[in-house]
């Protein structure tokens, strides 16, 4: 990897026409800065995922335009009185320079990125705040985020001119990453170029982090080289995880997998024991995938809560169960959810309640609670669901409710 | 022999009061009644033996013969298995072994009966062997259990040591029938050999499922009622869990493994005993292959106290089953 600098940095656009896609919403926006879009909100809101050129619009345009940008992202406090301190100047006055004619300076615009990041507690207060602005405001208000959709930002959506972003499609970002490299005379398969295209989803600024990672000097970037990338901030789920641990060639392959995973292992390891019967019909197959995975559980007992280090040695038991017969493979549809939900039948009331079953049993017939459950619950709760004496349940001294519990104990 | 009309499960309704009433085990009736001519001379005594063979029911026999119909006043029981730390010894046993040295009146002692004292904790233990030995001009103690070698020497060597085994099937078979003769119903003989089959020596067993099984129909029971009772109310269905496993289906077996745990909230130890305990019931297999058997649950039954979940660690146990159903496929 070259380190000199970031090429997110270097590339970043400096014009409006650099930012590649989304031509619509530029030109959107641009008609709303300029005042040729008929509306009449003073305040717009840029929402789309990331890194597709959100805050490069604003930052290209502030420079075209001539506008000052004061900004105010999630990582300053956005509470009423930080939002007032800061923003309420700037946008209570047009900078004189925007008299002075024919020069560029149009004075400030108030950029707040990130809006949904504004958080519940810390930032009390701040979205009626940026509201109160927005209404007084005789400069331009900007907004970025990447969900518009959450609760606390409907105030602020009924003040704004929504102007949409998509993700960037795939040929743009490829043109885009042949144009960089060849800058940076990074020779490249155009099949690697495209992978990483794909693999960000639409996201640019992560798709020029990725050229730069994999490419070396003197090298020429294959697509074999751009096999090892992970989805970029894609949370790899329990059933993709699941999926690819059923059908992993090979125990690395396996590892990778889990490593990058970021499921509850209890609860992975419940699913893995649950499809085992499903991946493996070879007895031969499953009694070793589930020796393995025996010895996984019992390395998840010695971890405890404080033995994380043997962390590596439940997830290479793992592996080694996954890669059992990794010729055997066929696709399977995965059980879900887990099916030890039955167990759940034994909530806290219930087991106490059949605790004080087995007391009442016990006193009568002269034996432990364990053995009452184990050598009399079985019969009594026959005996009564055939023939309902009322004569026994006085004698056991049953409440109407441990009666019914006992009648209504499942029947295999 | 004397019935106790107002209980109504029959296992406490039959229970015998008198040592003269007591099926089988007549060496140590014997031996016991020897003791009761002159109650000071008896020993604490320590009953080890597998369950339903009568450890508690002699036990009860000797507080009646001792103290008669108030024998309740002058005997404290305990089940170390529901109480089995050292408070309980502490507390109760020894508040009540020092009433008992104010006097009972005429009794001779007061009787302690621990049951399942093989569960009591070694520190609890420890604590009592103090107790019989500065309590014995007061009380004398009973204890009860199924292996004699979980109890700490000291305590055998204090006590006189009974051994019950196996009960006799033709003493079982015959009792059963008196049972039901008292009931009420006739009781197909081939039935009462099913019933007395199934318990295998353990007498409480095999009552409990006669009075399940009289409640299936009234008057008479014949040999297909009980076997819908040992396949309803059975304790579990381990063994259909078990069959299904070495057959291949295990799917099928983990099914029945989630029954068995959801119906009665077993834990994965206890469903493990049982399926020891089945294994070795299963004619079909031959003792080598019950052998074999024994040898992966007992890996089992290690790797479940080590491990964080009990449902995959059965699970495993039932794979490996599944595997040596396949490798005897032949034969079984």
């Amino acid at each position: 990897m070259r380190i000199d600098i970031l090429w997110v940095e270097k590339y970043r656009p400096k014009k409006i026409e650099d930012i590649v896609g989304n031509e619509e919403a530029k030109a959107t926006f641009v008609e709303w800065l300029t005042g040729k879009r008929k509306t009449t909100k003073k305040a717009v809101l840029l929402y789309g995922p990331p890194g597709v050129g959100k805050t490069a619009l604003v930052n290209a345009t502030a420079k075209e335009f001539g506008f000052t940008i004061i900004e105010m992202n999630a990582s300053d406090t956005r509470s009423e009185k930080a939002v007032n301190e800061i923003a309420k100047p700037a946008t209570s006055y047009v900078a004189l320079d925007a008299f002075s004619g024919g020069t560029k300076g149009k004075g400030n615009m108030l950029f707040l990125d990130e809006v949904d990041g504004i958080a519940g507690n810390e930032d009390r207060g701040g979205v009626s705040a940026i509201i109160e602005i927005v209404e007084k405001s005789l400069v331009p208000v900007i907004m970025a985020a990447n969900d518009p959709d959450i609760d606390k930002l409907r105030p602020l959506k009924k003040v704004c001119l929504l102007i949409r972003f998509h993700q960037v499609r795939i040929p743009l970002i490829i043109a885009l990453l042949q144009k960089i490299c060849l800058l940076e005379h990074v020779k490249a398969e155009f099949e690697a170029l495209e992978h990483i295209a794909q693999n960000s989803k639409g996201d640019v600024r992560s798709a020029i982090n990725d050229l730069q990672s994999l490419s070396e000097e003197n090298h020429v970037l294959t697509l074999q080289d751009t096999m090892g990338l992970s989805s970029r901030n894609k949370d790899i789920s329990m059933d993709e995880t699941l999926r690819g641990f059923f059908s992993a060639k090979s125990i690395d392959e396996v590892s990778g997998l889990l490593f990058r995973s970021s499921v509850d292992y209890d609860e992975f390891l419940m699913s893995v024991s649950d499809n085992l019967p499903k991946r493996y019909t070879n007895p031969e197959e499953l009694a070793a995938a589930f020796d393995l995975v025996s010895q996984a559980d019992i390395y998840r007992g010695r971890i405890g809560t404080e033995n994380w280090h043997l962390l590596k040695y439940f997830y290479n038991a793992l592996s080694e169960a996954a890669a059992v017969a990794p010729q055997s493979y066929k696709p399977f549809e995965l059980i879900t959810p887990p099916i030890r939900i039955i167990t759940l039948f034994w909530t806290k009331g219930k087991r106490s309640m059949l605790d004080a079953i087995c007391r009442k049993i016990g006193a009568q017939c002269h034996v432990s609670h364990s053995k009452a459950k184990k050598d009399f619950v079985p019969y009594v709760k026959e005996i009564l669901q055939k023939k309902k004496s009322s004569a026994l349940i006085d004698w056991f001294k049953f409440t109407p409710e441990e009666v019914d519990f006992l009648i209504k104990m499942s029947k295999y | 022999m004397a019935v106790n009309e107002e209980a109504l499960m029959w296992v406490e309704k039959y229970r015998p009061k008198s040592l003269n009433e007591v099926v089988d085990l007549h060496d140590i009736t014997e031996s016991l009644k020897a003791f009761m001519k002159n109650p000071k001379t008896m020993p604490h005594l320590m009953f080890a033996g597998i369950p339903g063979t009568g450890k508690t029911t002699l036990a009860l026999c000797i507080a009646h013969e001792l103290f008669g119909p108030s024998w309740k006043s002058f005997t404290l029981e305990l089940n170390a298995s529901d109480e089995r730390g050292i408070d309980t010894v502490r507390e109760r046993i020894k508040d009540f072994s020092r009433y008992s040295r104010t006097g009972f009146g005429n009794a001779p002692f007061g009787l302690i009966i621990l049951d399942e004292c093989d569960q009591m904790t070694g520190p609890a233990q420890t604590a009592l062997r103090r107790i019989m030995e500065t309590s014995s001009r007061t009380s004398r103690f009973i204890l009860i259990c199924n292996q004699s070698s979980k109890i700490i020497e000291p305590i055998q060597s204090r006590c006189a040591i009974f051994r019950f085994s196996r009960l006799d099937r033709q003493a079982m078979i015959d009792h059963v029938q008196w049972i039901a003769q008292q009931e009420n119903f006739k009781l197909e003989p081939a039935a009462a050999e099913k019933i007395v089959d199934f318990a295998e020596g353990d007498l409480r067993h095999a009552i409990n499922a006669l009075q399940t099984a009289s409640a299936y129909k009234e008057g008479y029971v014949d040999e297909k009622t009980v076997l819908l009772v040992i396949g309803e109310a059975s304790p579990m269905q381990v063994q259909k869990m078990i069959r299904k496993a070495l057959y291949g289906e295990f799917m099928e077996a983990r099914k029945t493994m989630y029954e068995i745990m959801g119906s009665f909230g077993f834990s994965g130890t206890e469903i493990i005993r049982q399926i020891q305990r089945e294994i070795f019931k299963m004619s079909d297999l031959t003792p080598e292959q019950k052998a074999e058997l024994s040898n992966i649950i007992g890996e089992y039954d290690y790797r479940l106290t080590q491990g964080a979940n009990s449902d995959i660690q059965l699970s495993a146990l039932l794979a490996q089953f599944a595997k040596f159903g396949n490798a005897i496929g032949e034969t079984y």
